[in-house]
């Protein structure tokens, strides 16, 4: 049970992180800081498509990662 | 004391003062230019026909709050009548309109500080308002009606100074010969434009648990918030067409300034400019009192997590539901996107209006012996044309308003089912997505690595995108097998 204590922690906050961390990537596209457009070839016809998709998948990891987190707080 | 340690502490006036600046917002600073142009000097006819529909919802507001004097509003009623998911809804409408509401009036506020000093920044101008107000509302009852009480009398003194200037003044070129130049449907499509200036007055019946003696109170304020809107809008209506004509007001950032500055000279700008700041002013104050009240209602009945049930010791105030409508309305405020929060607003509160009238039917025919110190008169006339005109609305709004409200009406189905269906189911669908979503990255990297995207990609680019997904459908791999293979708390 330990170690599935540790994982469920470790894999929760890395599946956190990642759910932040594409929320902030649609932060960018949409401001297009860095040109991050150009570098990533989105056009602007496809731009609201993978902002949607990058915020559902973004809020679905953290509240993943925050469950995962939690069990394992609360069951210690 | 009211329930559960909250303090009757709101008396009439206040009470009174709480719903004419709920509806006394920022919006009918701006909004008369554009309706003016729909309906012509018929806009007073517009005016008087918006109040006497609000007036059809807030008799049933004013009959409900005084036989059922428990916070929460349109969501109390609607449980006491409905129960389960439409009483949720009305209550997740209700709670996210006031947010909304508050922080539109927020930005407002910014936007009319930024006319006076244009260095400042709106949306930190609008976050910094919400928190004066949060630790106003956090502080107690009895302040933020104070603090309602007072803005009231000073708004309301500067907008006599206009109202009574404006009747006596010789000067003005307008005409008060009532005439709209789209006929009659001009003057129902200013109707439903101009009727969000209605609005706001029902925070009365979210904060009845805390005023006294709510039996004679609630209907009083609320029925003497209606009459105190009416004339307010309809003589101000007057003295505008008295002054300009409905032709000078189409482009005017805000007509109210305008029509001031024409009798008045820059004093009347000055005027007008210090009402809309406090008009703004006092709809934030009334709408994160209310928000508050409909989460701390709903955590009540199980809805929203316990935690926002709690009141704080000192001020007895729910503190946590104050705070997180707070940083909710202090977030939408930063965005300053101030339109798609206007749609949200007015589709919550039509949405509201509706389950109240609904609400008061079902009730008189379930519960006719309970105890009902008001009662709706015309009854079931009065409250089927609320029903009515609350649906007529909708269809005059904006297309996008229905989008919005659809999307936040699914947004609510979420949260409910989240709260209702246990959260070990939760936990196994969350895993059960996760595991889809690894099997389609995994997908997507065998593409990548088989160069078989329908897009051409730069092949460093490739490389990194190949990692990332692998990693990534690795972690949602462990993550979903973590979730699906957990105990069961029951």
């Amino acid at each position: 049970m330990k170690l599935r204590k540790i994982l469920a922690t470790v894999v929760g906050t890395v599946q956190t992180s990642i759910g932040v961390l594409a929320v902030i990537l649609v932060y960018i596209l949409y401001f297009n800081s860095f040109g991050l457009r150009e570098w990533l070839n989105v056009t602007e016809e496809f731009l609201p498509l993978q902002m949607l998709v990058l915020i559902v998948f973004g809020f679905f990891s953290i509240l993943s990662g925050s469950i995962l987190v939690r069990e394992e707080d609360s069951g210690s | 004391m009211g329930e559960k340690g909250l303090k009757r502490e709101l008396g009439l006036l206040q009470a009174t003062m709480m719903g004419i600046g709920g509806a006394l917002s920022a919006g009918v600073f701006v909004t008369l230019g554009y309706a003016a142009t729909l309906a012509g000097t018929a806009l007073i006819i517009a005016m008087i026909l918006c109040g006497i529909i609000n007036l059809f919802t807030m008799l049933s507001y004013a009959e409900l709050g005084a036989a059922i004097p428990s916070a929460g509003g349109e969501y109390t009623f609607a449980k006491a009548s409905f129960s389960g998911f439409l009483s949720f809804a009305t209550g997740w409408f209700e709670w996210i309109s006031n947010m909304f509401y508050a922080a539109f009036c927020a930005v407002g506020f910014g936007c009319l500080i930024s006319y006076i000093f244009p260095i400042v920044n709106i949306p930190l101008v609008a976050v910094i308002t919400v928190a004066i107000f949060t630790l106003i509302n956090i502080k107690g009852t009895k302040e933020t009606g104070l603090t309602q009480t007072v803005l009231m009398i000073i708004l309301l003194a500067l907008l006599g100074v206009f109202i009574f200037w404006g009747l006596l003044t010789s000067q003005g070129t307008g005409t008060l010969e009532l005439k709209a130049p789209e006929g009659f449907l001009g003057v129902l499509r200013a109707t439903a434009f101009i009727f969000v200036v209605y609005l706001g007055g029902e925070a009365i019946a979210v904060a009845q648990a805390e005023i006294r003696d709510p039996g004679k109170n609630v209907p009083r304020a609320i029925l003497l918030t209606c009459l105190a809107l009416i004339f307010i809008y309809t003589t101000t209506a007057y003295v505008i067409f008295k002054i300009v004509t409905p032709e000078s007001l189409a482009g005017q950032a805000s007509p109210l300034a305008y029509v001031a500055e024409q009798f008045l000279g820059p004093l009347g700008v000055g005027i007008i400019t210090i009402a809309g700041i406090i008009a703004a002013l006092t709809s934030i104050n009334t709408s994160v009192m209310a928000n508050s009240r409909v989460a701390y209602a709903l955590a009540r009945d199980g809805y929203f997590p316990k935690s926002l049930f709690t009141l704080h010791r000192r001020f007895h105030t729910p503190f946590i539901a104050i705070l997180v409508g707070s940083v909710f309305t202090a977030a939408l405020a930063a965005t300053g996107i101030v339109s798609f929060v206007t749609y949200a607003t007015d589709f919550g509160f039509i949405i509201g209006f509706i389950f109240v009238n609904l609400s008061l039917i079902k009730l008189r025919r379930d519960k006719p012996n309970l105890p009902r110190p008001f009662k709706v008169p015309l009854y079931p006339l009065t409250p089927i044309l609320g029903v009515l005109a609350s649906l007529l609305l909708i269809f005059f709004l904006e297309p996008s308003t229905f989008l919005i409200g659809i999307g936040l009406f699914i947004f609510g189905l979420i949260a409910y089912h989240i709260r209702m269906v246990g959260y070990y189911r939760i936990c196994l669908a969350i895993g059960g997505t996760n595991l889809g979503i690894s099997a389609f990255l995994a997908l997507f990297a065998y593409l990548i690595a088989s160069n078989s995207l329908p897009i051409m990609l730069p092949e460093n680019m490739a490389s990194v995108l190949f990692d990332v997904t692998v990693f990534v459908s690795v972690v949602c791999l462990i993550a979903g097998l973590l979730n699906i293979t957990r105990k069961s708390e029951g």
